[in-house]
């Protein structure tokens, strides 16, 4: 599985759903497969896609997806327990794990030599956990999370160990925030 | 009013309803009537650059959120609050429990205690540190209101001489 055709499917998937994307290609990649104001993309703060996705999901009703990387989250697990702790029923995990360090050299992770995070996720007490290693099984299990009120969910979705499939998206993270919050609340007016 | 009642007040006076922590024996003071008060939603995080995510999420939504941590989770927060909450322009309110001054009695605590008004003054970050309980009300209504118009992180210190401390 390609992380962009799987990138384009949670897209089509989530409908209005806010997504936040960790750093680097996953970035790039949500804003190729469709840029939207609901997109949150990282440009730095490796380690917090996830944590800025229970933040949200507990800042609103709606559905949250975060699309993290394995080596990201490995870089703040403790985020699991977290959302295993809150148990948002609106927010939805997925992992993109190519068990590699893509834009550091290819480095094993720590999912390539044994890791499970899928058991993590449940060790934490996040009961609706699968591991996907095709669209079709992606696309099943992302339907199942989003249409229903049960969540966290949390997918980790094996991807193929390629780079990047798309140029560097411009984004800019204060015009991210800006749009991104603007579809929650009215726009700040000058003296508020 | 004492100082945990004016924090408090002050965070329902800037609509601040969701508080991010990781837990310290003097915030506790603090934490303890958050916990206790329908109108707020307490997040524990596992570690401090956690809760800056979390708080970051919140905002973006429209739910303003505040940080309450000790000046060693400072340290770990430092990377969250200059990669993220600086670039996005985010107004996240810092509560620190400042160690390593005075009545320390650990040795571990002074060196990044002591390091955390210059580190902030590194990050342009305004910062301002509660000696006693004077002024208080005034002083942390005009914080709030300078870190929502400035977009950025600021940091309201907190310090034995305001609270107590802990007492090894």
């Amino acid at each position: 599985m390609r992380r962009f055709e799987a990138t384009q499917l949670v897209s089509r998937l989530a409908g209005d759903a806010p997504i936040v994307s960790n750093l680097g290609p996953t970035s790039s990649e949500l804003w190729h497969a469709g840029h939207r104001d609901r997109n949150f993309y990282n440009y730095g703060s490796m380690g917090l896609c996830s944590s800025i996705a229970l933040g949200m999901a507990l800042g609103t009703d709606e559905q949250v997806i975060s699309l993290d990387g394995d080596g990201s989250l490995l870089m703040n697990l403790g985020t699991v327990a977290s959302i295993g702790r809150e148990q948002p029923n609106n927010l939805t995990v997925i992992v993109w794990d190519n068990e590699k360090w893509g834009q550091t050299g290819g480095q094993t992770s720590h999912t390539g030599t044994g890791t499970d995070l899928e058991a993590v996720a449940k060790s934490c007490g996040i009961v609706h956990t699968k591991t996907v290693r095709d669209l079709e099984d992606l696309e099943a299990a992302v339907s199942d999370a989003l249409s229903s009120a049960n969540g966290p969910n949390f997918i980790v979705a094996k991807i193929d160990d390629v780079g990047g499939s798309t140029s560097v998206a411009p984004v800019e993270p204060e015009q991210t925030l800006y749009r991104f919050r603007n579809t929650f609340v009215e726009p700040r007016q000058p003296g508020d | 009013m004492n100082w945990a009642e004016q924090i408090i007040q002050t965070l329902k006076n800037w609509d601040t309803s969701l508080i991010v922590y990781v837990p310290d024996i003097s915030i506790h003071q603090v934490a303890s009537l958050i916990e206790a008060d329908p109108y707020f939603k307490l997040v524990s995080a596992t570690r401090e650059e956690e809760a800056i995510g979390i708080a970051v999420g919140s905002y973006a939504t429209g739910r303003n959120a505040a940080v309450f941590m000790q000046s060693s989770g400072f340290g770990n927060s430092i990377n969250a609050i200059a990669s993220l909450c600086i670039p996005a322009r985010t107004p996240i309110p810092m509560f620190i429990n400042l160690r390593g001054g005075l009545g320390e009695f650990n040795i571990a605590q002074v060196p990044m205690g002591r390091a955390v008004v210059p580190i902030l003054d590194q990050l342009g970050l305004p910062h301002y540190v509660l000696e006693d309980y004077g002024n208080m009300d005034s002083l942390l209504n005009g914080a709030m209101k300078l870190c929502h118009a400035n977009r950025q992180p600021l940091a309201i210190c907190l310090t034995t001489s305001l609270h107590g401390g802990k007492v090894a």
